[in-house]
């Protein structure tokens, strides 16, 4: 069964859909924001966004167009979880997120090969690598881009300035890269910004030159990378899109749903997070449909609130499965009678007036 | 409900039709004219008109986690943030699903096929797929680099063992049937290989790339899959690679094979560059090999962007690509390669290419086996299509065009020669029966009774472009989709798939071998009809060949 409130009171979920779309339909600028939901959740969101002429974000938009900022500019080598784990003897871990790229990152090969892990800048991290051989290089965070763009340049024989690490161990590291069989370079964009993860997708680039090498960004949860895949193949674009002018813009400026509400030129909101229950980090008050798991702290109360399943676990579900590195149907770990950010959606898109065209 | 259309010109190789008439529809299915003084409920006047059944692409890129690929890396060929120069890749092709959709219905197409799906992102390609409108959808499995398969091989296993796991990917991925890309060569590529031709040796596997074609080819046929292996071969695009092709072809030997692109693989060595048309040689062949089917993947001049499996060949394309960006996508099996490109009129090996093309399309004599693809959007956005149509029915305009080309690229082919025209019939063997029984779709790709009422009407007008390019009406299980070249209903089409059948010893085989190097539950490839969100999305295709 479905809970849902309007102003607090608990409502039924026909009259939280009818307020909702009141809400919305009166909107001049309405943003879809959040959308950490499954695909069947993403697909109705985009739908509806493109009937009310509203904008999609999402809340790791920052961190996936890190890595897509590199897509567009330069391109990349990338592989997927499964082949590193089976293949990778050297892996390249550049900041301190990457070692969440898969459990168990340090054990061999599946030919039985040993693994061996070059870690730049690890922070306090570099407990996930324990028992392997790793080299750390660096440190601190902030040493990274110019770490990383010393070692590309090693490795193509060319001369390096004034360092924070010693010069011996990046050429060890350097000629370690370029023997590898199989080597690749993981990273979390939530920790690197653009220009470093294209400095180090180039060095990527560089290694092929003479062996094989490919790169693996650790994904960000809330299933940030289905969500992509789906604005991708039904607007041609990555979240950060809106429909206002009738056709699909993206811009990641104009459409990042905070900027909307705290310039005030959002007038309403419609705000997923399935997985968890998060609550928009914005202060501003301003009309506010929430679609959460159960207990979001929000700063301010939402006009309408329905507490949705948690996809894959209290509810099948179509996601992208990181381990799997592909989008998989996960069917309920604990299947429990909750409603799905899809079917609140359709029953938001039924109180809407006229009808869609599909 | 009883709908007529009145009067048109019926061109329906399929029934071998090709008169004045009329084509009645009910409840979705092509009917027998009722008896005479039947009122119909709808009449939709086709006086003036050319009446075919739907057209059918046979292979072109339209969905999947290659084609988003290239949408995000390309975000400049639609509306975008930044300035964007007037000529972008794509700038003329539809890049969401739903205007993929609603391209094809406006021409009058009612079927394509996605030709790459690995396994692992089929469920992915199906969610794609889905949201495409109007056109019923299909894909092919990409086989011939996996570990599996050339694990099988390695072991010496028997074609049991082969012909199950063949059918158990056809079944998982729901797809029409397989296609092996760079048999071996990306498989190679992981061990550093850079060229990989058709009897070179896959390392750690000690197989050879002609090994898993004719591994693959028995296996489909075996199974009864009405389409035969689909074979993107070895070397493509370059100097030479004739040799790969006509080799690729001797190696059908005497079962079914069906060739992908056949443009890519039509080049020799001669002439002062060093490349050249060898459409000729092949084109022979072609018509020799009465069991080998082929697509063309034509060029056209402007920009466009190459999706392809084929990784160690897009890895080795990377210093050509336009805007100077590419992705590289190690993967599981295959793996792909996006590279954007822009085919240039002024450049003598992109005229040389379209060359090739149009050669192969005019040489091979028989329209049931040469098949219309750009191989899209390799060759040419499939929104060139009509363009295409136009050029192989007028000798008049291919000389115009051949005119503008460098002559030192016309030099080295023989298509200022070529004096055949296609008839409309020709087209419609093309396009409408041969690729329905290139997958065996009996009640498709024709207008005789019982057949799905697919069906599109075109102003009869001297310039061919512009009728194929806006349908005059199409209809979609019966339904008026498309009048005047616009979309006047949406609605969701199935993708069609094959259940040949397999022991059910494979599935906990492969669940043991994904346990045991993945750390994966291998249902995550599943396509189960409830992912999809919509109802029916499926629609079963008989291997009973």
């Amino acid at each position: 069964m479905g809970h849902a409130w309007i102003d607090g009171r608990s409502v039924e979920l026909q009259a939280a859909c009818a307020e909702a779309a009141r809400l919305l339909g009166a909107s001049r600028l309405p943003v879809i924001a959040g959308l950490g939901t499954d695909i069947g959740g993403a697909r109705a969101a985009i739908f509806l966004a493109r009937r009310l002429d509203a904008a999609v974000d999402h809340m790791h938009a920052d961190v996936l167009l890190h890595d897509l900022d590199v897509v567009r500019d330069a391109g990349m080598m990338v592989t997927t979880p499964t082949e590193a784990r089976v293949r990778a003897d050297v892996l390249l871990l550049a900041g301190p997120l990457a070692a969440d790229a898969w459990p168990g990152l340090a054990t061999g090969t599946a030919d039985g090969r040993d693994r061996q892990i070059v870690w730049l800048c690890p922070g306090r991290a570099r407990r996930g690598a324990r028992g392997a051989k790793v080299q750390i290089i660096g440190r601190d965070a902030d040493d990274l881009p110019a770490i990383i763009a010393a070692l590309r340049a090693a490795v193509a024989r060319r001369p390096v300035g004034a360092l924070p690490v010693a010069a011996k161990a990046l050429a060890a590291a350097a000629t370690q890269l370029q023997s590898a069989r199989f080597g690749v370079a993981i990273w979390s964009a939530a920790a690197l910004d653009a220009l470093t993860i294209e400095m180090l997708c180039g060095l990527v680039k560089d290694l092929n030159a003479t062996t094989r090498f490919s790169g693996l960004p650790v994904p960000p949860g809330d299933n940030a990378l289905g969500v992509l895949q789906a604005c991708g193949w039904m607007t041609g674009f990555p979240p950060r899109t809106g429909f206002g002018r009738g056709i699909a813009e993206h811009d990641p400026w104009r459409f990042d749903a905070h900027r909307l509400v705290e310039s005030g030129e959002a007038d309403c909101v419609l705000w997923i997070s399935a997985y968890r229950p998060a609550a928009p980090p914005w202060t501003r008050d301003l009309p506010t449909i929430a679609l959460t798991g159960d207990g979001a702290g929000f700063h301010r109360r939402p006009r309408v609130h329905v507490a949705v399943g948690r996809p894959g676990i209290d509810h099948d579900a179509t996601e992208h499965v990181a381990a799997a590195g592909t989008l998989a149907w996960v069917a309920a770990a604990a299947p429990r009678d909750t409603i799905s950010v899809a079917d609140v959606l359709a029953g938001i898109a039924a109180a809407l007036p006229g009808t869609p065209p599909c | 409900m009883l709908t007529r259309i009145a009067g048109g010109r019926v061109v329906d190789p399929g029934s071998k039709r090709d008169a004045v008439g009329d084509v009645w529809m009910r409840d979705g299915r092509i009917v027998a004219p009722p008896p005479a003084g039947t009122r119909p409920d709808e009449i939709y006047d086709a006086a003036g008109k050319i009446v075919m059944a739907g057209a059918i692409d046979i292979h072109s890129h339209i969905a999947g986690a290659t084609v988003n690929t290239a949408r995000l890396l390309l975000p400049e060929t639609r509306r975008g943030s930044a300035a964007r120069p007037a000529q972008t890749p794509l700038a003329t092709a539809g890049w969401s699903t739903f205007e993929t959709g609603c391209r094809y219905a406006a021409m009058g197409f009612t079927m394509a096929v996605e030709p790459a799906v690995a396994p692992h992102y089929a469920l992915h390609a199906h969610l794609e797929l889905a949201d495409i409108p109007i056109i019923d959808k299909a894909t092919l499995a990409v086989l011939g680099n996996d570990d599996f398969l050339l694990g099988l091989m390695r072991a010496g296993e028997g074609p049991d063992a082969v012909r199950d796991y063949v059918a158990w990917t056809l079944e998982t991925s729901r797809a029409l049937g397989i296609k092996v890309v760079n048999a071996g060569g990306a498989a190679a590529f992981k061990a550093n290989v850079r060229a990989f031709s058709l009897d070179d040796v896959v390392p750690g596997y000690g197989v050879s790339s002609r090994a898993i074609v004719k591994t693959l080819q028995r296996a489909v046929h075996a199974l009864g899959v009405p389409h035969p292996l689909h074979v993107h071969c070895n070397n493509l695009g370059l100097a030479g690679n004739a040799e790969t092709a006509l080799a690729t072809i001797a190696a059908a030997e005497d079962l079914p094979l069906h060739l992908a692109h056949l443009q890519f693989y039509g080049y020799g060595k001669e002439g002062e560059r060093g490349f050249s048309s060898a459409a000729a040689r092949i084109a022979e062949a072609v018509n020799a090999a009465r069991n080998v089917t082929v697509d063309v993947g034509q060029v056209m001049f402007g920009p466009t962007v190459t999706i392809s499996s084929d990784v160690l060949r897009q890895f080795n394309a990377r210093g050509q690509a336009h805007p100077n960006k590419w992705m590289i996508f190690d993967g599981d099996a295959n793996g792909w390669g996006i590279v954007p490109y822009e085919y240039r009129a002024d450049n003598f090996y992109n005229a040389v290419q379209w060359a090739v093309g149009l050669e192969l399309f005019l040489l091979i004599e028989d329209p049931a086996r040469v098949f219309f693809t750009t191989d899209h959007p390799n060759g040419a956005p499939f929104t060139a299509y009509p363009e295409i149509f136009a050029l192989l029915m007028s000798r008049e305009l291919r000389a115009q065009w051949i005119a503008t080309l460098p002559p030192a690229a016309m030099a080295v082919t023989t298509l200022p020669s070529i004096r055949r025209e296609y008839t409309l019939g020709e087209i419609a063997t093309m396009t409408r029966t041969a690729p329905a029984r290139l997958f065996g779709l009996k009640d498709r790709g024709h207008l005789g009774a019982g057949a799905v009422a697919d069906v599109a009407v075109y102003s009869d007008e001297a310039d061919r472009a512009r009728m194929f390019r806006a349908a005059a009406l199409v209809f979609k299980d019966g339904e008026l989709v498309v009048r005047d070249g616009k979309v006047v209903r949406h609605r969701w089409g199935r993708a069609l798939a094959v259940q040949p059948g397999h022991d059910r010893a494979i599935d906990r085989r492969l669940q043991d071998y994904y346990d045991e190097r993945y750390g994966l539950a291998h249902d995550f490839m599943h396509v189960p009809a409830a992912a999809i969100g919509r109802p029916d999305p499926f629609e079963p295709v008989s291997c009973a060949r």
